[in-house]
């Protein structure tokens, strides 16, 4: 049997984070093959229920990505997110998932190899975690 | 000073002056443990108000539970101190005006949750209750206890910071003023201090009881969306059985939508019927907004609630380097 | 057969005995509520218990129930675990009689147009197979209403066998075959003593005097129907939050939804216990909703309780149990609500 390899869904914003995926793409930069990306247009869009409908169903993390503070392609749209998860993550880890299966990061269009580090590190934080099993659905 | 007479006159007044077409207050419930809703609009109805340690519902429910019947005109409503905090969050978030609410605030010395009252009596009916004040008689077949105010009150009496309504046309007797008190953030820091699998069991041995009824969402004056998310059927966001993911889900989310807007009223806890600690996770989230944003729902009718706002300098320490 | 008796030491005795053949279900703790849950033992069950706080249909008909699950190979009925026929222990006559009404929509056969006969068989597998041990109510509550439907605290009606509570004993004696024919198999059981019936005999009388006397229900289906368009249902429902709780405790209401739960290639297809209350209940996929009012769901679930059901099945679709007056957030009393149902036509009789 193959080993486990983690599966982490990837909300990246369009403007940014998506495009620094991209650039990450063309540069050839290695990161592991652990994720699976949802477009989204901005971080601001970024529902918890996307989240926890993640989690639910069988992804072993999260990873939610938009622009640094300050350059939201609408103006505002990440401060509005990061109150959400700065709610979110702690209300979280308070119910007792671990803390590091959902996080989040501010990657731009330029930081392509800011993007492959960011992939590799919680990689490695969700392999060490292993399999998720709390909040998935027994099917 | 008799709060019921007060509360009375008063509504009597503002019916007679016209200054209200319907006033929200409380009668007699048909069980001794509890209250129930009334709407007055005549002066003779006004004799039917009461206030008291088992008037527990939080009325500013019904300004958004049917719009029609508030539409233009003037409504009265009776407020305990966090029942005003859920007025002021109606009327910041536009659901009514303030020109056409009267806010009437009573002194208020916390309610009971039946089922507290249910435990001391060892499962035996409760026929009668009596207000001593500091203590309180519930007599049933064969027994005749007499308890603590403290031992009955519901939970978020007991950890209440604004026993007073904060915004109010009319106050009725003394106010208590604010009663600093950060015993429920002991509660949360307990929990805190367990692993993360303790914390796990625990939650899930609490919301696996969930039969989904939604009493603690509609009893809320802050859960109103026209189309509720677990209602939403495309797409289909979370399943409506009774697996604990499930119901995990619909209150953590529940909890969220209410950050920042929840004002610890208690009523989703003494509604429900499975008797589920839900006051630990709004009060978990009421604390990280106070903590981050400074943010205390529905205190200042000039403000904004805290999800809906933000500073560009917020701690962000959370997010990945 | 006769009236036997159960000596209270030797109730755990008769738990283990009856746990051999059957999946045994008796009134226990879960949290801070009481419920019908699974027993193994005599420890688990909570004797002292009034009404229990959720009603015994769940055993028969869960809150969540898969139907069948699907994949690409084809659909599959779950298969069942034990597979013991079920006995409980200790449902009160409210509680009894409502899986017989539960029984004539899902045990009856309906008639179907292409002329089949239609029976649940989720619901017939677990009911068909069950013993029902009632429990005599000695000390009814005083949101007890079961007198209103001619019934009484002592009422037998769906038990197999019937059980009184006679002090450091149980008396019980069978109502059905099928309770004839447990009773003969337990060994733990003793002949009634001289005197043991009468005893019975004295606390239903005892516990029928404590009830309140009982709204006169007669014609009750027809009053209700005559007021359907009357505006009182705006008052009557007007504190009403429309949240599930009544709903979800009663042991009469049973309206389900279906739902799939796919994920890939595979899912499973889950009946789920509904709510009239709900605003989605009724909403159709065009966005019209013809029950969009709060009046509106008040009125179809009374009107379903006391008109719909009497109507097709000749019975109320209520058994006094009292639990959604318990439960109601904001004090509802479905008592009230009939009482003033009842004095309102009086009115509009009179009035034209």
């Amino acid at each position: 049997m193959s080993e486990w390899q983690p599966r982490i869904l990837a909300i990246l914003c369009n403007w940014c984070s998506y495009a620094g995926a991209d650039l990450a793409g063309v540069s050839r930069m290695q990161y592991p093959p652990s994720i699976r990306v949802v477009r989204i247009p901005c971080s601001g869009r970024v529902d918890p229920l996307f989240i926890m409908k993640s989690l639910q169903s069988g992804f072993d993390g999260v990873l939610v990505s938009g622009c640094h503070p300050g350059d939201c392609h609408y103006i505002s749209g990440n401060y509005v997110a990061r109150r959400k998860f700065a709610v979110l993550k702690p209300l979280l880890e308070f119910i007792g998932l671990e803390p590091n299966r959902v996080q989040f990061s501010w990657i731009s269009a330029g930081e392509g190899d800011r993007f492959a580090k960011v992939v590799t590190k919680i990689t490695e934080d969700i392999r060490e975690l292993g399999p998720a099993t709390r909040l998935v659905k027994k099917t | 000073m008799n709060t019921t007479n007060e509360l009375r006159k008063s509504i009597k007044a503002l019916i007679a002056e016209k200054k209200v077409d319907l006033f929200l207050a409380w009668e007699k419930g048909s069980l001794p443990l509890t209250a129930t809703p009334l709407f007055v609009s005549t002066e003779d109805q006004a004799d039917r108000a009461v206030f008291d340690v088992t008037c527990g519902n939080n009325l500013s429910i019904y300004f958004t539970k049917d719009r029609k019947q508030f539409a233009n005109r003037k409504v009265g409503i009776a407020v305990k101190g966090c029942d005003a905090r859920s007025v002021v969050l109606n009327i910041l978030e536009k659901q009514i005006q303030r020109e056409n609410v009267v806010i009437v605030g009573v002194p208020c010395d916390g309610v009971l949750d039946r089922k507290k009252v249910l435990a001391k009596t060892d499962g035996r009916e409760v026929l009668e209750l009596i207000d001593n004040g500091e203590t309180v008689t519930v007599k049933g077949n064969g027994f005749d206890l007499l308890l603590n105010r403290n031992e009955i009150l519901s939970s978020s009496c007991l950890a209440c910071t604004y026993p007073d309504a904060q915004e109010y046309d009319v106050f009725i007797g003394d106010a208590r003023g604010e009663v600093p008190n950060e015993s429920r953030l002991k509660e949360i820091h307990d929990f805190q201090a367990l692993s993360a699998s303790e914390r796990w069991d625990k939650t899930r041995n609490e919301y696996e009881r969930c039969i989904r009824c939604y009493a603690c969402r509609n009893v809320c004056p802050s859960c109103y969306c026209n189309v509720c998310f677990v209602d939403q059927n495309d797409p289909k966001w979370i399943g409506s059985t009774c697996d604990y993911t499930d119901t995990l889900i619909f209150h953590v989310i529940r909890n969220l939508h209410v950050a920042g807007r929840c004002v610890e009223c208690g009523a989703c806890q003494r509604a429900c019927p499975m008797d589920i600690d839900l006051l630990m996770l709004n009060r978990k989230v009421a604390m990280e907004v106070k903590d981050r944003f400074g943010d205390i729902a529905g205190l200042d009718i000039n403000g904004k609630p805290a999800m809906s706002d933000f500073r560009e300098d917020e701690k962000q320490k959370f997010i990945m380097g | 057969m006769n009236m036997v008796r159960l000596d209270k030491k030797k109730f755990g005795d008769f738990i283990l005995e009856l746990s051999v053949e059957h999946a045994v279900y008796a009134p226990g703790n879960t949290g801070g509520k009481t419920d019908f849950i699974p027993v193994s033992s005599e420890d688990e069950i909570n004797l002292k218990t009034l009404v229990t706080d959720l009603s015994p249909k769940g055993i028969f008909f869960p809150h969540s129930e898969v139907l069948y699950e699907y994949d690409t190979e084809g659909i599959r009925v779950p298969e069942k675990e034990a597979g013991k026929p079920i006995a409980v222990w200790g449902m009160r006559g409210c509680d009894s009689r409502s899986l017989l009404m539960l029984n004539k929509v899902f045990g009856s056969a309906i008639q179907m147009p292409d002329n089949k006969n239609f029976q649940d068989p989720y619901w017939k597998e677990k009911y068909d197979s069950s013993v029902i041990f009632g429990s005599a109510c000695n000390m009814p509550q005083s949101t007890c209403f079961c007198n209103w439907f001619g019934d009484g605290p002592h009422s037998r009606e769906g038990m197999d066998v019937f059980v009184v509570d006679a002090g450091d004993h149980y008396l019980m004696e069978p109502v059905s075959d099928k309770g004839s024919n447990i009773l003969g198999k337990l060994t733990c059981l003793t002949d009634s003593l001289e005197g043991d019936a009468e005893a019975a005999l004295k606390l239903a009388s005892e516990a029928e005097s404590t009830m309140v006397p009982p709204m006169d229900v007669n014609g009750l289906g027809e009053l209700l129907n005559d007021l359907y368009d009357e505006p009182v249902w705006e008052d009557i429902s007007a504190k009403c939050i429309n949240c599930g709780a009544c709903t979800f405790s009663c042991p009469t209401c049973h309206c389900y939804d279906i739902q799939d739960e796919g994920k890939g290639s595979s899912g499973k297809r889950i009946r789920i216990w509904d709510s009239c209350m709900f605003p989605i209940f009724t909403m159709e996929a065009s966005g019209h909703n013809p029950r969009a009012l709060s009046s509106q769901r008040v009125r179809q679930r009374v009107m379903h309780k006391y008109s719909y059901f009497l109507e097709k099945y000749g019975d109320f679709l209520c058994t006094g149990c009292g639990r959604c007056i318990t439960v109601c957030p904001v004090n509802l009393d479905i008592r009230e609500v009939l009482k003033t149902i009842n004095v309102y036509n009086r009115q509009g009789i009179t009035n034209g």
